[in-house]
């Protein structure tokens, strides 16, 4: 089986960690490798990620059947679009629940969309179990910890063992304090064409994003790629078995 | 060759969810491989028929003819197992008939396995039903159904006078019906397919359908809890010793 598209979620029990810029990075990152993303918000009050990409997210939520049927059936459809998941704290544990319960990864398995799970690393214990609990019942998606730098070092990650094919710690680097308030305010889009204006930004601060931009950008495509391998060796591994 | 199973699905009142656990039954040992017959009482028009309408037949249960249909086919018929869904109320007198005709005695010598899925009201009524019917059934492998399936509030009686009644038949076990999202449920009526074809994303004919994938987790997932239920009890190994039990998996 090889990969025909992917669904990442970003997620962690706890708020205020960065998912949502962590989200609005895969969502440009993806446009930007010139693939059509269509993103998913979960997330409640305000600066969520459809306000910063109101163009290409939607918001969903998982409440009722209607809901979970609008953002289940979508996820798994035939429509060539990366998808890109912002699960908001408080729909961590309703989302993986309905998703084990009507066995979502192993429908996306089915229909060769890899799943990759990009979970904020915390030094608390609920993130801890929430993470070991991902572990045990997706065992066929990638988990993959984000050490989320502005957090301060993560001398917890070994509590966090990597998980499923291709999974690699993830590092998203510490903006500087500066620079934040250029991005911080929505509607905003890392994609390059509007960066590329660099409107209201100055010129040295529009350099240092862009190299931040570039150090990300680099740690998803190894994510990716690395993902991509993985999968090869294993479809390499079952033609030699089955030859 | 191994002798032939009835299983018997009846309630004393409507709208108990019988035909749904009829439904399960059937879906259930064709996962298993075991070729098997249905029999739908609702004359003329049936709803197990609509389901299943290749397995299964209407007939009135009460007519000679059609008992004779049923039972004098027993063993010639290809199918090991005969699922039978009676109409609401007509339990106890085809319990009676079938002792009339001698069938019990043929079960109580061990010639025919049979088994009893007796789906449980919300009300005190249907348990004065389970009295009444135990002393018809004698050693029949007695199943009291709790159905949770259109509604959660549904079993609000006092436990001990419930227990009062469940011992007074011996042998007797409880299998319950978890609930279904109903919209889920719903749209297997809908579609008029076998819940493994549901799941499975296929229609009646077998082609490719396109049901949400959604409503197909919800209702692998509450299938695969039913023939747990089902596995607990060992109902493979009672309508045929030898076959292989423990199938789970639902589709794929």
């Amino acid at each position: 089986m090889s990969f025909r598209n992917s669904i990442t979620i970003v997620a962690s029990p706890r708020p205020r960690v960065g998912k949502t810029l962590l989200a609005r990075l895969l969502t440009d990152f993806y446009s930007q490798e010139g693939r059509p993303v269509a993103a998913f918000d979960l997330n409640s009050g305000e600066h969520t990620l459809v306000q910063f990409l109101p163009e290409r997210v939607v918001t969903a939520n998982i409440r009722d059947i209607n809901g979970q049927m609008a953002l289940f059936d979508r996820l798994v459809a035939d429509d060539d679009a990366t998808k890109v998941i912002d699960l908001g704290h408080e729909s961590f544990e309703p989302f993986f629940a309905v998703a084990h319960q009507i066995g979502f990864v192993e429908e996306a398995r089915r229909r060769s969309l890899a799943i990759a799970i990009l979970f904020v690393v915390t030094p608390d214990q609920t993130s801890v179990e929430a993470y070991r609990n991902l572990r045990t019942r997706f065992s066929q998606a990638t988990l993959a910890p984000v050490h989320n730098e502005l957090l301060g070092p993560a001398q917890h990650r070994d509590k966090y063992l990597l998980a499923g094919g291709g999974a690699v710690m993830v590092h998203l680097p510490v903006l500087a304090p500066g620079l934040r308030r250029h991005i911080d305010k929505p509607p905003f889009s890392f994609a390059s064409s509007n960066m590329g204006n660099a409107v209201g930004i100055p010129l040295d601060s529009h350099i240092e994003l862009q190299r931040w931009l570039r150090k990300i950008y680099l740690e998803f495509r190894e994510l990716d790629l690395r993902i991509l391998l993985a999968d090869l060796q294993s479809s390499i591994r079952i033609q030699s078995q089955s030859t | 060759m191994a002798r032939p199973a009835v299983i018997l699905v009846g309630a004393d009142k409507g709208g108990v969810g019988k035909t749904t656990v009829a439904r399960t039954l059937v879906d259930y040992f064709g996962a298993h491989q075991t070729p098997t017959r249905a029999f739908d009482t609702e004359s003329p028009r049936g709803t197990l028929k609509r389901f299943h309408p290749e397995l299964t037949e209407v007939v009135d249960v009460t007519s000679v003819s059609d008992q004779m249909k049923i039972f004098d086919t027993l063993g010639s018929a290809d199918a090991k197992v005969t699922v039978i869904d009676v109409r609401a109320g007509l339990l106890s007198s085809t319990l009676q008939a079938l002792s009339e005709i001698g069938f019990l005695e043929s079960a109580k010598k061990g010639q025919i396995t049979f088994a009893v899925f007796h789906i449980l009201g919300p009300s005190i009524a249907s348990l004065e039903e389970i009295a009444e019917t135990a002393r018809t059934v004698g050693d029949a492998n007695y199943f009291l159904v709790k159905n949770f399936i259109n509604n959660t509030t549904f079993f609000e009686w006092d436990p001990a006078t419930y227990n009062s009644y469940f011992k007074k038949i011996k042998g007797a076990e409880e299998i319950t019906i978890p609930k279904l999202n109903e919209m889920a449920y719903e749209q297997v009526e809908v579609a008029s397919v076998p819940f493994v074809s549901f799941v499975g994303n296929k229609g009646a004919k077998g082609e490719a359908a396109n049901y949400s994938f959604v409503l197909r987790g919800y209702v692998r997932h509450w299938l695969g809890n039913v023939w747990g239920e089902f596995d607990r009890v060992k109902l493979v190994d009672m309508v045929s010793p030898k076959m292989e039990s423990n199938v789970r998996q639902v589709a794929g």
